[in-house]
């Protein structure tokens, strides 16, 4: 493999190895095991969602409502847990509901035929009323059933319980998105539509099941950020839509370069994170981390636009 | 590989001059929960310039309204293992885990109008009680006690909620005066459209139908005022009252073509002062807690401001 290759392949993850071994010698406590298991914890709920753009993105739809359909789920879970539902039903109520917004999303781009940037524009926006009808702007706090809160803060030893979760789901969706039947007919629906479906694949089929994981991601992270919060509000996932757009672009620069591939949003999210930790660990002032994620998001755009334009202008 | 190394030595220079900037200084942590509220950002920066005053290394952060980023911040902070901790209106619920977890790592918190929690020292606070009753008998005294009103509200924070439920029980005793417009604000990250969107429909649908506006805080204030001013009406028509003061504020108090009449002026500078001198006599000088705050709260005074005193609050 040419040098060039190797650094088209691999250059961002070794850039964000160089990141880790930096922080490593300068930042104070960053490789600390409570560190770094806090900075695993905070890649959890990233990447978790950004698995579900991810998805999306194979398909080459996008989907911009992923942040407010969590917001939606968790405020669903947080009202039923608050009206003494039991919180596995409140917690499977969620999940429905992301499950729900990304069937809604698929439909309207495969039946409707409306353009993904902005049918899930309007999701978006559905799903943001909604929120604000259910709560009245008010957030649903509570000291909530332990058992509950344990998915979001329990540990099990050292380790918090999202972290072992976040790498089981990492582990199904990549050997979904890789080694699966249905992965092969995402990516060839993602790289070439007519060709794909030419060739027999269903690319609707395809297409509605990118638009529903990314749903169903919203879903489950929603659980997640309910439990370690202990309480939902209608716009409480409203910061990871940069970056979970960030990580997936960042994720695009690596491993299978210019193409949205799991493992690269996952190193995607680290490097995101470990940032963002990294920063505060550095003492830098709060605008630095908006001018980074910034430059990051224009960096990545600019390594991998062929994907995003195909996806963001197939009007 | 000159240039490489040239890189890799710049990028050492740089990660030297952040860990020599980390070196022994007092080092403080201070979150505001959301900097675009002015008052969010006038105290956060008070507590970070008081705490350079003082030879403290203080690192600002600002978490955009989202509560997610909020948690980790404080997490990234404990990790870091600052000595101290200043948080401008955080949730004491929501964040209880973090707060306990800078507890258990002898990190000691002090909040400021952010509600009382078991895990921090206490919590620097005007009584919203008292200034939420004057505000609203003020707004009622401007009309006689007798109108219509409209009501900007806030109800996902605590002290803005406080306002508007005493409001409420002000009214209750003044049945001659009636809300016959409210807008209750909800989306905490593009606020001011959401109060500019709300209360312009407000004001036409009862233009000429109301005497008085009250809003639960003066970011709110400021905007309905133009949207007063936009609709025409000019100082006198309607009386228009908040509460947290702010130069701006206090110059419209003064302008003949502005309708803003009076607000409750929180002292945020005094407030945050106070956290960063309390927390020296605590964390520094090893003051007990309790001989300082015996309670969950450190009560700041708030001063009604008008146009008989607002000259006092001026700085032009």
């Amino acid at each position: 493999m040419s040098t060039r290759k190797v650094i088209e392949m691999y250059g961002t993850a070794l850039a964000g190895l160089g990141l880790f071994v930096f922080l490593s010698i300068f930042a104070n406590n960053f490789l600390s095991s409570a560190n770094l298991f806090n900075v695993l914890k905070q890649v959890s709920f990233l990447s978790m969602l950004a698995f579900g753009f991810t998805f999306a993105l194979i398909t080459s739809e996008l989907d911009l409502a992923f942040a407010n359909v969590c917001s939606l789920a968790a405020v669903v879970i947080g009202f039923l847990i608050s009206t003494d539902v039991a919180w596995p039903l409140a917690v499977a109520a969620g999940v429905a509901t992301g499950f729900l917004a990304g069937l809604l999303n698929g439909l309207l781009v495969t039946v409707a035929k409306v353009p993904s940037l902005i049918s899930t524009l309007g999701t978006a926006s559905i799903a943001n009323g909604l929120a604000f009808m259910i709560t009245g702007g008010v957030a649903f706090v509570g000291r909530w059933d332990p058992n509950f809160l344990f998915l979001g803060r329990g540990k099990l030893g050292p380790i918090p319980v999202i972290i072992l979760f976040t790498l089981v789901l990492f582990l199904i969706v990549l050997t979904l998105s890789t080694q699966t039947r249905t992965g092969v007919h995402l990516q060839a629906t993602g790289e070439n539509e007519e060709a794909a479906r030419r060739s027999g694949i269903d690319t609707r089929r395809a297409k509605i099941i990118g638009l529903v994981l990314s749903g169903l991601a919203a879903g489950i992270t929603a659980v997640f950020l309910v439990a370690n919060l202990s309480s939902a509000a209608p716009q409480m996932a409203g910061d990871f839509l940069l970056n979970g757009i960030a990580a997936t672009l960042l994720g695009m620069t690596m491993f299978t370069p210019a193409k949205p591939n799991i493992l690269g949003t996952f190193v995607g999210s680290l490097i995101i994170v470990m940032l963002s930790n990294g920063l505060v660990l550095l003492g830098a002032q709060y605008y630095i981390q908006d001018i980074m994620l910034g430059i990051i998001i224009i960096l990545s755009v600019a390594v991998s636009a062929s994907v995003l334009k195909r996806a963001a202008f197939a009007l | 590989m000159k240039t490489i190394k040239t890189v890799l030595a710049a990028a050492s220079l740089a990660g030297a001059a952040f860990a020599g900037s980390q070196a022994a200084a007092f080092e403080l942590g201070v979150v505001a929960f959301q900097m675009s509220a002015e008052t969010q950002a006038r105290c956060a920066n008070t507590v970070g310039a008081e705490a350079e005053k003082l030879g403290w290394e203080a690192q600002v952060l600002n978490s955009n309204g989202a509560l997610e980023t909020h948690a980790s911040q404080l997490d990234n902070l404990i990790q870091k293992g600052v000595d101290a901790m200043i948080l401008c209106m955080s949730k004491p619920v929501q964040f209880d885990a973090q707060f306990l977890a800078a507890k258990e790592a002898g990190i000691p918190v002090i909040t400021i109008s952010s509600g009382a929690s078991p895990h921090t020292m206490f919590d620097v606070t005007p009584n919203e009680y008292i200034m939420a009753a004057e505000a609203a008998i003020y707004t009622l005294g401007t009309i006689n006690f007798e109108g219509n009103i409209l009501a900007q509200r806030f109800e996902s924070n605590t002290g803005a909620r406080i306002r508007g439920a005493i409001l409420d029980a002000v009214l209750v005793e003044n049945p001659q005066v009636e809300i016959v417009g409210e807008h209750s604000m909800a989306r905490t990250k593009s606020w001011q459209d959401d109060v500019r969107n709300g209360m312009s429909a407000l004001i036409l649908q009862n233009a000429g139908n109301f005497d008085a506006v009250w809003a639960s805080f003066d970011g709110q204030a400021l905007i309905i005022d133009d949207l007063l001013k936009e609709a025409g009406m000019e100082k006198g028509d309607v009386s228009l009252v908040s509460i947290d003061g702010g130069q701006e504020v206090y110059r419209r108090i003064k302008d003949p073509y502005s309708m803003m009449t009076a607000t409750v002026a929180i002292p945020f500078e005094d407030m945050a002062a106070s956290a960063v001198s309390m927390m020296k006599q605590i964390a520094v000088d090893g003051t007990p807690k309790d001989d300082l705050v015996p309670g969950p709260y450190l009560f700041i005074p708030a001063t009604l401001v008008d146009k008989t005193n607002v000259d006092e609050f001026l700085n032009e």
